[in-house]
């Protein structure tokens, strides 16, 4: 077997081995519940006995001696001839560590030759079996190096590496043919001399002797280097093969086949004289078409389950809360949830961050919790879903939460803030203090978290691809992490904009919606507040930052609109004003050069359909260079918008305010207006002995209010107009004639029926005003209008 | 012609391995992951070695090797099982279902080879 047959084989047992184990250590932690079937006993034995046989057959014999003592042990389990103990679960979960040292250094120097030979482990191992219970006290796994620090001590063992393993051993076991290692069941009279010349023959060709990884050569230069890179639990092969499904690969093949064909089409179209303008448009439609199709599809190939990390999570928390002492339960939600493999690689991380945390200050002892009411055991909830083109991860404890006191009092201690800056904090910023560098809770500096790498180093890194972090935590009750990430950061969706002559794009993952302004209405509807422009949106403020202005660009020559990109940017919307909107686009991401990186304002660069550049404009990056999400606009935009008498409860009833004279406040519900009109008073004419106008082609009657409201009069018919509110019912339309009409409001109605009065339905405060609310069917019906004859 | 042997191992890898031993001897290998699928080709392929593992999911080696030599392709076949070397209780059920030969894994490709070339006399090209 030559030497890349041999890697090739090598890289596929670790990918197979780094499987399994991942397998296997769920399985025990089953095991330790008492929760393991036969099967699973039965899936995790196979795993050992395979890994031993493949390692045995490639010449790995440090990997097939440990698993071989593993086997035993778990061969014991299956059959039932042993029962699971914790000292048993320990060691297997020690087992797996081991192997996978073994495996690493495997994968980082080519041979098992420089790591650790866990001779202690094993013969733990082998112990186990004869005593289950574990040697009482006497052998907590500390004379077993961990499994990151394992390959130190190979470097002690780099002596005996250089030596092989044994070979002579191995190759007399070969000769010795038939009765060690194979044999015929029922063999031929004059068989055994002959395989014995056979085997003895075979022994020293070339290919017997490289199917033996040969240690000698191959160990002394790569296994130096390999000691710090074998430290990580993860490895590094995880990153550099993919398994894809073979039908979309072959509909990636399909989809490169009509790729050609369009190629060749368009470059014969190249030559033609006489070009048809209509099979430009043809071809240029495939080519969309199938260029599409093959993006969607090399997409899904990077696509990975997010599954493929939180297999691992079962087993850190339970290290982490044995550690600590704690009992966690961890339930995940949505393992097959889909994104891009980079993303994965990106987010394990600080999702392990993350659930450290919540063990360790999150979830509380077992007597805490008992005392406070709450299950002994902690729940631990990971979740992760699609929304609009995002991920979203929750990590959901019901721990202590937070305590905004402390973290306020920590603050001031840590010299983050001044005690009056802590003092002014909102919740939500004092939530947020948590993101800050260099701070940490924890009573305690415990081994697990507080060793300096805090949630600020989470939010960065998060961020860095795209994505948000946000807490949300009720004391005494838990903390839900939330993060959300892009599916993927190579090709994003983009609005294109125009500012100062340049393009922009914007990520349709920060934009809200978009707001133009004609005419009179672009220079009315710009406000200030406290010195900084703002646009009044449906009753909210909204910061306004002119791109031109920020960008130090010149701005539009003449303003005959105003075009706002309404973005979101942690938690806050703002408005950006451009120059103009363009269309949106799929846009390919080129990350920009180190020089330009600091800039916060750019996410990047992409090239557009002509050819030209446009920067990618990071909404975050915006709206904290031009301070428009700190905390001061949030609370003049809330002050602001309690000023109108909105807010965004659902049950918010529209209501439209008009007066007559001698009744100053009257309310109706807008939804019963269906439009507001001036008509003229000599436009009124009589029908019957009503009074009536020509609308849209139909005779509406008119109803003047002020007659049938007490304390009210009927407004004075100056000559100009007046003001009627259109109301329509069942097809038919009737005016009512009123004073003036103030404004529309929305608010929460309380009505106070106890002092209706004939014609109202009763009264409410409405801006600090006591309002009544005109009851219009009860007035009609007064009138003779009612609209039950009419229907 | 060139001959044609099935490997049956849920392992990738050991499967492999035994498939490319068996083709460097010049047989064309087909591959099975257990012994149901392990069935399923010898329904419609006949081959002239069959080499087993024996711990399996679905369908472990014994009964596999018990069930082929019911089937019309397997009935007159070597089949070869891959046992670990403790096994002495599992060879003697691989004898009883019907198996020709047995090799202990880890195995060396010049011992299968040695082996195969016993069972099928001719079949592995003698080493120069």
């Amino acid at each position: 077997m030559n030497q890349d047959l041999q890697q090739q084989f090598v890289r596929d047992m670790l990918t197979e081995s780094y499987d399994g184990l991942d397998r296997y250590d769920r399985a025990i932690l089953l095991l330790e519940r008492q929760a393991a079937d036969t099967e699973t006993l039965n899936d995790i034995f196979r795993v050992v006995h395979t890994l031993k046989g493949t390692a045995g057959c490639l010449g790995f014999h440090r990997i097939e001696k440990l698993a071989h003592a593993g086997e035993n042990l778990l061969d014991a389990l299956r059959n039932g001839l042993l029962a699971p103990t914790p000292a048993i679960a320990s060691g297997l979960l020690r087992l797996s560590d081991g192997l996978r040292t073994l495996l690493q250094t495997i994968e980082a120097t080519t041979t098992d030759a420089g790591a650790a030979d866990h001779t202690a482990l094993i013969a733990d191992l082998h112990d186990l079996r004869l005593n289950p219970a574990g040697p009482a006290a006497s052998s907590p796994p500390a004379h077993e190096p961990l499994p990151a620090a394992d390959p130190t001590p190979a470097v002690s063992d780099l002596a005996s590496a250089a030596a092989p393993v044994d070979p002579a051993a191995e190759t007399s076991a070969l000769s010795d043919g038939e009765s060690a290692t194979w044999g015929l069941f029922d063999p031929l009279p004059d068989a055994a001399p002959a395989i014995a010349a056979h085997a003895a023959a075979t022994a020293p060709t070339p290919s017997a002797a490289a199917a033996r990884v040969s240690p000698a050569p191959a160990a002394p230069s790569p296994t130096t280097p390999a000691v710090g890179e074998t430290s990580g639990r993860n490895s590094a092969l995880a990153a550099s093969s993919v398994r894809v499904d073979v039908a979309l690969l072959d509909r990636l093949m399909n989809l490169v086949g009509e790729l050609v064909l369009s190629r060749n089409q368009l470059v014969q179209l190249a030559q033609t004289r006489h070009l048809r303008p209509e099979a430009v448009t043809e071809i240029s439609q495939r080519l969309n078409l199938v260029t599409t199709e093959l993006q969607e599809g090399v997409m899904k190939t990077r696509m990975q389950p997010i599954g493929n990390i939180w297999g691992k999570f079962p087993r850190i928390v339970r290290d982490i809360a044995h550690e600590l002492g704690k009992q966690v339960r961890l339930q995940t939600v949505g393992n097959e949830t889909e994104l891009d493999r980079t993303i994965i690689e990106s987010i394990r991380d600080p999702l392990t961050h993350i659930i450290r945390n919540a063990i360790d200050h999150g979830i509380e002892s077992p007597e805490k919790r008992s005392a406070a009411g709450k299950t002994a055991e902690g729940q631990l909830l990971m979740r992760a879903y699609h929304e609009g083109g995002q991920v979203n991860i929750e990590i959901i404890d019901d721990g202590a939460g937070l305590n905004l006191a402390r973290i306020r009092q920590k603050a001031v201690e840590k010299k983050l803030m001044s005690a009056e800056e802590a003092a002014r904090l909102s919740d939500r910023e004092a939530t947020n203090i948590v993101f800050l560098p260099g701070f940490s809770t924890a009573e305690q500096i415990t081994n697990v978290s507080g060793r300096g790498v805090g949630m600020d180093v989470v939010k960065t890194n998060i961020e860095k691809i795209g994505g948000s972090v946000d807490i949300q935590s009720a004391f005494g009750q838990g903390t839900t992490i939330k993060i959300k990430i892009p599916l993927t950061l190579a090709i994003v969706p983009a609005l294109i904009v125009r500012a100062g002559g340049d393009r922009f794009a914007i990520p349709q993952v920060s934009l809200l919606e978009l707001v133009r302004l004609e005419g009179a209405a672009a220079t009315a509807a710009l406000e200030k507040v406290y010195d900084t422009p703002v646009f009044r949106l449906r009753g909210h403020l909204l910061p306004l930052i002119f791109l031109h202005r920020e960008l130090k660009l010149p701005g539009p020559t003449q303003l005959d609109a105003v075009n706002i990109v309404v973005l979101q940017a942690d938690q806050r919307t703002f408005g950006l004003v451009v120059d103009d909107i363009c269309d949106t686009e799929e846009i390919v991401v080129k990350p920009l050069g180190k020089h330009l990186k600091s800039l916060p304002m750019f996410a990047g660069a992409t090239i557009m359909g002509d050819g030209r550049v446009a920067l990618i404009l990071d909404a975050l990056g915006l709206a904290q260079h031009s301070r428009v999400v700190s905390e001061a606009h949030e609370r003049a935009r809330t002050s602001a918008v309690s000023d109108d008498g909105s807010s965004q409860s659902a049950h918010l009833t529209q209501l439209l305010l008009f007066s007559l004279p001698g009744r100053a406040r009257l309310a109706l519900p807008l939804d019963q207006a269906a439009r507001l009109e001036e008509i003229a008073p000599k436009s009124i004419e009589t029908s019957g002995a009503r009074e009536a106008v020509q609308y849209r082609g139909q005779i509406m009657p008119l109803l003047r209010l002020g007659r049938y409201l007490p304390g009210a009069e009927d407004p004075a018919a100056t000559g100009e107009s007046l003001q009627v509110i259109v109301y329509q019912h069942a097809g038919l339309s009737i005016g009512l004639v009123v004073g003036h009409i103030h404004d529309i409001i929305a608010q929460e109605l309380a009505i106070q029926p106890g002092s209706a009065a004939p014609g109202l339905v009763g009264s409410a405060v409405i801006q600090g005003h006591i309002t009544d609310l005109v009851d219009i069917p009860a007035i009609l019906q007064s009138a003779g209008l009612s609209f039950a004859h009419a229907a | 012609m060139k001959r044609l042997a099935l490997a049956v191992d849920d392992a990738l890898t050991m499967r492999k391995l035994v498939a490319f031993t068996l083709r460097s001897a010049g047989f064309d290998v087909l591959e099975a992951q257990d012994g149901v699928a392990a069935l399923e080709v010898l329904r419609t392929n006949a081959v002239d070695l069959i080499i087993t593992d024996v711990n399996m999911p679905r369908m472990d080696g014994i009964t596999f090797t018990r069930e082929a030599r019911q089937t019309p392709h397997g009935r007159g076949i070597p089949i070869l099982v891959l046992t670990t070397e403790s096994d002495a209780e599992k060879k003697n059920l691989a004898r009883a279902a019907g198996a020709t030969a047995w090799i202990v894994k880890p195995f060396q490709q010049p011992q299968l080879l040695a082996l195969v070339g016993r069972v099928i006399p001719g079949s592995v090209p003698t080493p120069a």
